[in-house]
């Protein structure tokens, strides 16, 4: 069965996620394993970043409208993004909690930001592969 | 007590192969829902909503229970 325009989509966020948060973990590891502890020093790389993820998803996404009409989300697209995000949204409230933590036993603010970051990278990572199993096993039981 | 295991099975390729040949693209159009989703119902690997059932029952002039079944498998 072809992949329909809304999985699709799916895969082209998720490589954006990987590629644009990936490439910037990549370096904020490496920076802050080095000591560097000046929340200002990452926005750039930061931003590179979001405009890496920016870039790949408006490429990815013409590319794919080009190859096939998009249909728009159908009652299934609908039902497969709620289930998918509720089961990876846990992940963020574990962020959270770790930040919130980590305030109060003084850590330093470049880690408590990377806490909330990496939860979020890996809550949107979860979604982006349950959406996409869920589109290839099926929901039988939904 | 053990609950039975319920599968919901369909009649949608044997209806659209007696109209005609009809396609799942076809079908989508008039239900207003993907290709992929019309082979996933078709498949069992989605259970459509009940607004959905309906119109795939009244696309082909059928009662929804001729097009879809409640089937418990122990």
């Amino acid at each position: 069965m072809g992949a329909s325009f809304e999985e699709k989509s799916v895969w082209i966020q998720l490589v954006s996620l990987v590629l644009g948060l990936g490439a910037y973990f990549a370096v904020a590891g490496r920076m802050m394993a080095a000591g560097v502890t000046a929340l200002p020093a990452y926005t750039v790389l930061f931003l590179v970043s979001v405009a890496l993820m920016v870039a790949v998803l408006v490429a990815g996404h013409v590319a794919a409208a080009i190859a096939s009409k998009p249909e728009g989300r159908d009652e299934r697209d609908r039902l497969i993004g709620w289930r998918a995000e509720s089961n990876s949204s846990w992940l963020l409230a574990v962020g959270v909690f770790a930040a919130i933590t980590g305030m109060l036993f003084s850590l330093s603010t470049v880690w408590i930001a990377h806490m909330l970051l990496v939860s979020l990278f890996a809550s949107e990572m979860l979604g982006y592969v349950l959406r996409l199993l869920y589109y290839r096993r099926g929901m039988g039981g939904a | 007590m053990a609950v039975p295991k319920v599968v919901i099975e369909n009649q949608i390729r044997v209806l659209r192969l007696a109209e005609g040949d009809m396609t799942q693209q076809e079908l989508a159009d008039q239900i207003g829902v993907s290709r992929q989703t019309v082979n996933a119902i078709e498949g069992g690997k989605y259970s459509p909503s009940l607004e959905a059932a309906f119109q795939i029952a009244r696309v082909f002039g059928k009662p929804v229970e001729e097009v879809f079944r409640w089937v418990e498998k122990r």
